[in-house]
């Protein structure tokens, strides 16, 4: 017997559900975290659980399940996580997108989502505070929210009651394989025997790799992000722009000038329970610095003051900026490692940590314990990239 | 009632000691666990405080407790007048 069934690395949300399930099913865990909980993406994000940003496919899929999943998870954590399901929209300012977005709205369709299009007199029926000469929007049913940093600490609360052993501040030296066990070293000197690991590290999931010798094509997506003070709401629904599919999925299809291309904006807006907006964001790839830049705050501000006026006279409080793991092809990892048995990857969330974790804790659940995954998982598998 | 910490967010005492209970361990952690510091003011008042606090529950000196980041804008900005 090794000291621990499985050595997770990486304490944001992927992390932290990974553990979670993982203790459920009776397997003892020792969760490794360099700095601090959620402090790569998780706990600089903001607090969408958004389906209809999904591109259709196992994306989708997973977003799907993972959002039945957090419904129930309340109550499993004992907890409220600040989870409602508000609707969301995705609004249309540009004629060039309509046709881009009645195809993505049809594709939707077919994997079961509640959405439509709708026109101006019914947008500004939903939000009366946007601006005149909106086109249309998006409207879906199921689109939610949840508080990330509640879910954080709910998941860190209910593994540490079932005996996660949380080994934070270090840094990890070298893992070394043993014929069916694993040695993972830290920098003080210090280190554990375990039966799997499992690595979650987020941004810095390529570095772990190299521990491993593993290849895990995962670089940062820095996405900043704008707190305004606490209003009442401007409408129900959280809102987008199809600038903000546009950016995601098809990045070349992208208007604007080449600093907003630079900086991958798309609009997102979201209100939390307390009242904050959230008004995001940039994806700026490659990038590790945590500051938030003034060209980006000025963008987001003009963009966000374009949509709704009505935010000219509005306080920004806080801006912050996090590091979403993006992985090569943009679909998250959650694979075994062929060839390296008790080795497993999940990262590569890239804006959809939050919204994915519970089914990527559960999945990997079930891989861990040599289960047949609830879903397929072979779209996501590490060996797709050779 | 348990002495108001973070009087913008309305945090007490007794939930920054339940949040160092439930694992936090640095001013960052107490903020995201409880909303302290994350309110109009953004810890002007209450960061000194917490860091004590922490400093006290975990048996550490003040000084070897990280300070929690600063972020833009250095106090609350109307988008309007951002150009």
């Amino acid at each position: 017997m090794k000291t621990y069934d499985a050595v997770v690395i990486g304490g944001g949300i992927i992390g932290l559900s990974c553990t979670y399930y993982l203790l459920k099913k009776g397997k003892s865990v020792c969760l490794v975290e360099k700095n601090e909980i959620g402090s790569g993406a998780s706990g600089a994000c903001d607090d969408m659980i958004l389906l209809q940003s999904k591109a259709p496919g196992i994306s989708l899929e997973l977003a799907i399940e993972s959002l039945e999943l957090y419904r129930s998870l309340p109550e499993d954590l004992n907890m409220d996580i600040g989870f409602h399901t508000r609707g969301g929209m995705i609004l249309i300012d540009k004629c060039e997108h309509i046709d881009l977005m009645n195809d993505y709205v049809e594709k939707q369709k077919h994997y079961g989502l509640d959405i439509k299009i709708i026109d101006k007199t019914e947008v500004r029926k939903k939000h009366p505070y946007v601006k005149e000469n909106i086109i249309a929007s998006t409207f879906g049913t199921k689109d939610s929210q949840v508080d990330p940093m509640r879910v954080l600490k709910a998941f860190v609360k209910n593994s540490s009651d079932m005996g996660m052993v949380l080994n934070r501040g270090k840094n990890i030296t070298e893992i070394e394989k043993h014929s069916s066990w694993w040695k993972v070293r830290f920098d003080d000197e210090s280190s554990v025997e375990t039966e799997n690991i499992i690595i979650c590290a987020g941004a810095w999931s390529h570095e772990v790799g190299k521990l491993v010798e593993v290849n895990i094509p995962v670089t940062s997506l820095k996405g900043q992000i704008l707190v305004t003070e606490q209003l009442p709401p401007l409408g129900k629904e959280n809102i987008w722009s199809s600038d903000y599919i546009v950016s995601k999925l098809n990045p070349e299809l992208s208007e604007g000038d080449s600093t907003y291309k630079k900086l991958g904006i798309g609009l997102s807006f979201s209100q939390t329970e307390d009242g904050n907006y959230l008004i995001g964001s940039t994806r700026e790839k490659g990038i590790y610095d945590k500051n938030t830049t003034c060209k980006a705050i000025t963008i987001l501000t003009k963009q966000i003051t374009d949509f709704f006026p009505i935010l000219k006279g509005v306080n920004i409080i806080r801006t912050f900026a996090g590091f979403r793991p993006l992985s090569q092809d943009g679909k998250p990892i959650i694979s075994e490692v062929k060839g390296k048995e008790g080795l497993f990857v999940a990262t590569g969330h890239g804006g959809d940590g939050v919204a994915l974790a519970p089914i990527t804790g559960k999945l990997m659940s079930q891989l861990v314990c040599g289960e047949r995954p609830s879903i397929p998982l072979e779209a996501l598998s590490i060996d797709r990239f050779g | 009632m348990s002495k108001i910490i973070c009087r913008c967010e309305e945090i007490t005492e007794d939930e920054i000691i339940e949040a160092i209970s439930n694992g936090a361990r640095s001013v960052t952690e107490i903020k995201k666990f409880t909303r302290a510091g994350m309110g109009l003011c953004q810890g002007r008042t209450c960061r000194k405080s917490i860091e004590r606090i922490l400093a006290r529950e975990t048996g550490r000196k003040v000084e070897d407790i990280g300070i929690s980041s600063y972020r833009k804008p250095v106090r609350p900005t109307k988008m309007g007048s951002m150009k």
